[in-house]
């Protein structure tokens, strides 16, 4: 790539801001409804290829399943929900907390998207974003996209490092 | 005259192996001042540039009650003070007053909180009376060195005469008790006790043990031998020497400026110094009555002292210059500091000295030469002379109540208490103005718990002046709290903070708030 495509990237990319964070590609999803998560990640770490990416699976959200991803391995992270959730109708009181996406190398001038399955159940109020925070380890630095604004308040402008969130739609 | 020179060389020697460094300043408290902590801490650690030895150390706790169940534990630059095991909750204050190497007290407090702060204030331990007395034996001081025993030197030495010895003596008569009398009001000064406690040991045991205990010994020294040689003896003129030089080691031994690094230029400014300052006032009484007598036996001892005096004021124009910029350090202290203004003011009655000295030596000794009715001009303003000296005596003894801006340490930080229902961060910034700056992040959950964090951040900004956030990481210190240290502040004003602590890898807590920067 030229000097110059380079730059007028670099452009591009700083002039959408969505487009500069690792994002959720499906921007609605219902509650008590599967919902396939697609996170984005556009860029590495200030130029630094992408080696991990982890994130961290909200309360309310179960049955979670990462789809493999050639080249890399999947690792999650199981514990207590902090409550039962009924899944075709078993209890469950714990599952995936967390999954992580590790061992491939994305470069920074790649894109890519790492998906997993999950199921939200209908204890998630609607008309609220629901968040996932992500942290993205890259070969030098990280950058940890979890910031969640506060309930009622959309993301400010001056936050740098905005958690991946969809919109929750009421129950079908 | 060789062989004095060897003596005074090796005296001063001596005086360089005795004395370390210079005024202490305090640089570093755990806990921080102005600190809020869970509990109380077990001991307040104050430590200092240099060795200090301690004084009088006192804790006024959260109930307001002056404690006296501390206990104090002391090793070179470091003072622990252990805090009695039942300190109440609330704000409490350690005043301390100690003791550093040039000899004088540093004092100050340390404020911090357990739980909630409440209005106890440090106490406000200015004795005026004791101040006084400290200043007006200082200039007694003064006064038996350089106008006593200078005097006796000029009898001895240029004159060739006993005439008008009558003000040297009463000088010396002044400056013996004045040294005695310093000594003891230090020791009150050191350890702030009443001035029915100069009966006890303590207070002379203390001064001693300082550096200007040996100096005001030599001082006492220095004042006996001139006394001695006042009368005719074979030793008499010896006697003068060894006081004169005397003069001049006992100010080298002790002081701010005797101790200001580097101790190898500056002890030898101060000795030459004393000297020079010696030699032109001492002979000022002696010189009066002797122009004042009729006959031309003034003549050859004016032109004589002249000679010499040349060679003595440069000599203090020289060193005086030099010190003064080793105490400043910046020409701006010089009005914006007491010590400096004291310098300024010291400056400006040298400069009219020196003025009345060249119009003596040019206009007025020819004069006297030619025709004996200069004799009463000359002699006003000798006297003039001997007045403007006096005043500058008393200036320099101020000097005492004042730290050189070279040793001034910022005070109190700046303390910022941010506080959410999750997290209390309790933020010092010291100086806590425009300038370079220190940060010390105390993180604390809402329940008032240390908070561990495994990551923190902070940004500046300020939004007045268009400077756009910054962003700093911090790092654990070994206090456990986080540190950001040599911040650039460039502009005082109303700075915004924000805190990231990274409590787990996918949670922030996030504070903002805002912090008025003070001018430098």
């Amino acid at each position: 790539m030229s000097k110059q495509s380079l730059l007028f990237l670099v452009a591009v990319l700083a002039a959408s801001p969505a487009a500069a964070h690792v994002f959720l590609e499906g921007k609605q999803a219902s509650v008590g409804a599967s919902y396939k998560a697609v996170f984005a990640v556009p860029h590495g770490c200030a130029g630094s290829p992408t080696v991990k990416i982890r994130v961290q699976v909200p309360e309310g959200v179960i049955a979670v399943k990462p789809m493999p991803k050639a080249g890399w391995t999947i690792d999650v992270v199981e514990g207590k929900y902090a409550a039962e959730y009924d899944y075709h109708g078993n209890k469950l009181s714990s599952g995936v907390k967390e999954v992580a996406w590790s061992g491939g190398k994305l470069s920074d001038k790649n894109y890519d998207e790492f998906i997993m399955h999950t199921v939200l159940t209908d204890t998630l109020k609607p008309n609220t974003t629901l968040y996932f925070p992500v942290v993205q380890e890259c070969e030098t630095g990280v950058s940890r996209w979890i910031e969640i604004p506060a309930e009622g308040a959309g993301h400010s402008h001056e936050s740098k490092s905005p958690a991946p969130g969809v919109k929750l739609l009421p129950k079908p | 005259m060789r062989l004095f020179a060897a003596l005074a060389t090796l005296l001063l020697v001596v005086g360089f192996a005795t004395g370390a460094s210079a005024h202490a300043a305090l640089v570093a408290v755990e806990p921080a001042g102005g600190s809020i902590l869970k509990t109380a801490p077990k001991a307040v650690e104050l430590r200092f540039n240099e060795a200090v030895t301690p004084g009088a150390i006192q804790l006024i706790d959260g109930a307001s009650t002056v404690r006296d169940d501390v206990r104090i534990d002391a090793s070179g630059e470091t003072i622990s003070v252990v805090m009695p095991p039942d300190l109440p909750q609330g704000t409490a204050v350690v005043s301390y007053r100690v003791i550093s190497q040039d000899g004088h007290p540093v004092a100050g407090s340390v404020v911090f909180s357990v739980g909630t702060p409440t209005a106890t204030k440090p106490p406000a331990n200015v004795d005026v009376g004791l101040s006084a007395l400290i200043w007006l034996a200082r200039i007694g001081l003064y006064l038996g060195l350089f106008v006593g025993v200078g005097g006796v030197f000029f009898a001895r030495w240029v004159a060739w005469s006993m005439a008008g010895l009558t003000v040297p003596r009463v000088a010396l008569a002044i400056g013996i008790p004045s040294a005695v009398a310093s000594v003891g009001a230090l020791g009150l000064d050191l350890l702030g006790l009443p001035r029915a406690s100069l009966v006890t040991a303590a207070p002379w045991k203390v001064a001693f043990a300082t550096s200007a205990g040996p100096a005001l010994l030599v001082a006492v020294a220095s004042m006996l031998l001139a006394m001695m040689a006042l009368r005719s003896a074979w030793y008499a003129r010896i006697f003068a020497m060894i006081a004169f030089i005397g003069v001049g080691l006992s100010l080298a031994m002790t002081g701010h400026a005797a101790t200001a690094p580097p101790e190898a230029l500056t002890r030898p400014a101060i000795f030459l110094h004393g000297l020079g300052v010696a030699f032109w006032i001492g002979a000022l009484a002696p010189l009066a009555a002797l122009v004042s007598k009729p006959g031309t036996a003034a003549l050859p001892v004016v032109n004589r002292f002249s000679r010499i005096a040349v060679l003595a004021v440069g000599l203090l124009a020289l060193t005086g210059l030099g010190l003064a910029i080793v105490q400043l350090e910046r020409p701006s202290a010089l009005i914006e500091t007491r010590y400096g203004a004291i310098l300024s003011i010291k400056l400006g009655l040298a400069v009219l000295l020196l003025a009345l000295a060249a119009l003596n030596r040019f206009r007025l000794t020819s004069a006297l030469a030619r025709d004996e009715k200069a004799a009463p001009a000359l002699r006003r303003s000798i006297l003039l002379e001997s007045a403007i000296a006096l005043g500058i005596f008393a200036l320099v003894a101020g000097w005492r109540f004042t730290p050189p801006p070279r040793t001034i340490v910022p005070e109190t930080p700046l303390a910022i208490h941010i506080h959410s229902d999750r997290a209390m961060f309790q933020v010092l910034v010291a100086p806590g103005k425009a300038g370079i700056d220190d940060f010390v992040l105390q993180l604390m959950t809402g329940e008032g718990t240390p908070l561990a964090a495994k990551e923190v951040t902070l940004t500046l900004s300020l939004p007045e002046r268009g400077i756009e956030p910054f962003e700093r990481g911090a790092s654990l210190g070994p206090d456990r709290y986080w540190h950001v240290r040599k911040i650039e502040l460039p502009f005082a004003g109303r700075w915004h903070m924000r805190i990231d602590a990274l409590v787990t890898d996918f949670e922030k807590i996030t504070l903002e708030d805002e912090f008025e920067v003070a001018a430098p």
